[in-house]
């Protein structure tokens, strides 16, 4: 029995569904071919097949350097991925973009629970107890350059700064969940650890400059 | 272990933001584990890659969920960060319909000295371990976690075999400290092997400036210090040194993982139906 994440998501495929990210994906005979999608009608790449292949493509950009926010906007091009069946699309998708196909049937659903900023930061301990620290107007900043579309991450931020206190430090498409047809949107609940991270260096040098 | 189509595990990493190693080994155990088709589902989750702790469960179907922390031991993460992040009441989680069953770390299964002691002899072969001394390597001033204790235990674990000469801890950060293993080891033959869940700078560059077979890159370590690995022995202060990468990166620990599975299910057979 197909899964309903599968059975979902081969809805969205049969509805015209090609991108998601920086990923194109083009149904061909006998499985499925991803690229770049800047890299659609090029010729001169290297072909890969199998869902495993996919873990390399997503973990290093074009100059071999570690990705560790795979939504970041450096997916590197010159490959493209075959793929057999829809059960390697899926593993293959959940490498590039980790449980993003997941967040997104939540949100279809309705079942998408957004968390604010203050309250991710409220649950912190250890060497990170010290982010709630921030003020707002920090805050703000923060996002408005960490998760910038152009050269931050390309996911739609869905949380608030506190309820009623929404981010206003990037474009309004920033917090839109509609996305074109063709288009399988990347939504943020919640603030990555990678933001909680840079909450907790924002905190500290302002400490240290005080 | 029985098979479990209707099951799903999620095997948790620390991760890194900036050792593209550190997940290697747990994306490496779930694909083994997929593989084999032991469960309906496999998926990792990490405290600093993705997917995230909090985006992990948006994957899963599955209502039945088995979540085995990849640690070398209990201790601040196991404790207090997992549990947290996927809002685990305790051993067993009801929610939303779901059943989320909280195993032990992989480093606390009894299977971890047995995967010592093959990486100790994987690394040296042929070396004879009567005239070979054996260290378990650990970070040391880890504030919160027990990786010391787990260390300790498994250096007597496997000198009760009695099958090496001498079997010895040894820490980066405090005593016994690593950089003096010749004070430390009697034998002619040293086998050294990381006690870590995956390799990194530690494994790859700080223990072996330790040890005195390798020199600081000032941060330049990258997957190419894999070579450090292949040149066993070494000929060093008048022994002959073999240095192993961590013991996380055994392709065993994929059973060890299922293992966990099956000790939870022994525990708490009485108080879960599956």
């Amino acid at each position: 029995m197909m899964s309903h994440l599968s059975q979902a998501f081969a809805e969205w495929m049969a509805g015209g569904g090609r991108e998601i990210g920086e990923i194109h994906i083009e149904p061909v005979e006998g499985g499925f071919v991803l690229s770049h999608r800047d890299d659609v009608s090029r010729t001169d790449v290297m072909a890969f097949s199998g869902a495993e292949a996919a873990r390399d493509l997503a973990h290093f950009d074009e100059h071999g350097k570690f990705r560790p926010l795979k939504t970041a906007p450096n997916l590197r091009r010159g490959w493209k991925l075959h793929l057999a069946d829809p059960g390697e699309l899926r593993r293959a998708l959940d490498y590039f973009y980790p449980a993003m196909l997941g967040v997104w049937l939540s949100q279809q659903r309705g079942r998408l629970v957004t968390v604010s900023l203050r309250d991710t930061l409220a649950r912190q301990t250890g060497m990170y107890a010290v982010t709630k620290k921030i003020t707002d107007a920090q805050a703000q900043t923060m996002i408005g350059s960490f998760c910038r579309t152009d050269g931050g991450c390309l996911k739609r931020i869905l949380w608030p700064i506190a309820p009623g206190e929404p981010v206003t430090s990037l474009p309004a498409e920033k917090f839109q969940t509609e996305a074109p047809a063709d288009t399988l949107p990347l939504l943020c609940h919640e603030a990555c650890n990678l933001l909680v991270a840079r909450a907790r260096q924002v905190v500290k040098r302002a400490e240290a400059s005080a | 272990m029985t098979a479990k189509p209707h099951s799903a595990l999620i095997i948790v990493g620390h991760g890194s933001t900036v050792n593209a190693d550190s997940s290697a080994p747990t994306f490496d155990h779930a694909a083994e584990i997929a593989r084999r088709g032991v469960f309906g589902e496999v998926y990792c989750a990490f405290w600093k890659e993705e997917p995230s702790l909090r985006q992990v469960l948006h994957m899963v179907e599955a209502n039945d969920i088995y979540v085995v922390p990849n640690f070398i031991s209990e201790g601040y993460f196991t404790r207090t960060v997992i549990p947290r992040e996927l809002e685990l009441s305790g051993p067993v989680t009801q929610r939303d319909g779901r059943t989320i069953k909280y195993c032990e770390p992989v480093g606390n299964h009894p299977r971890m000295t047995e995967l010592l002691l093959r990486r100790a002899a994987e690394v040296a072969p042929g070396v004879p371990p009567e005239k070979t001394s054996l260290f378990i390597v650990g970070h040391g001033t880890d504030l919160n976690e027990n990786s010391a204790v787990a260390a300790k235990r498994e250096v007597q674990n496997i000198a009760a075999r009695g099958v090496y000469a001498e079997v010895l801890n040894a820490y980066m950060e405090e005593d016994p400290l690593i950089a003096k293993w010749d004070e430390h080891a009697a034998q002619p033959n040293v086998v050294i092997v990381p006690f870590f869940i995956s390799d990194g700078l530690h494994s790859y560059e700080d223990i072996p400036v330790l040890l005195g077979i390798a020199t600081e890159s000032g941060g330049a370590a990258s997957a190419t210090d894999k070579e450090i690995f292949r040149h066993n022995p070494y000929q060093l202060r008048g022994r002959s040194l073999y240095y192993a990468s961590s013991i996380g990166t055994e392709p065993l620990f994929a059973d060890v993982i299922l293992e966990q599975v099956a000790a939870f299910d022994a525990v708490h057979a009485a108080t879960v139906s599956a």
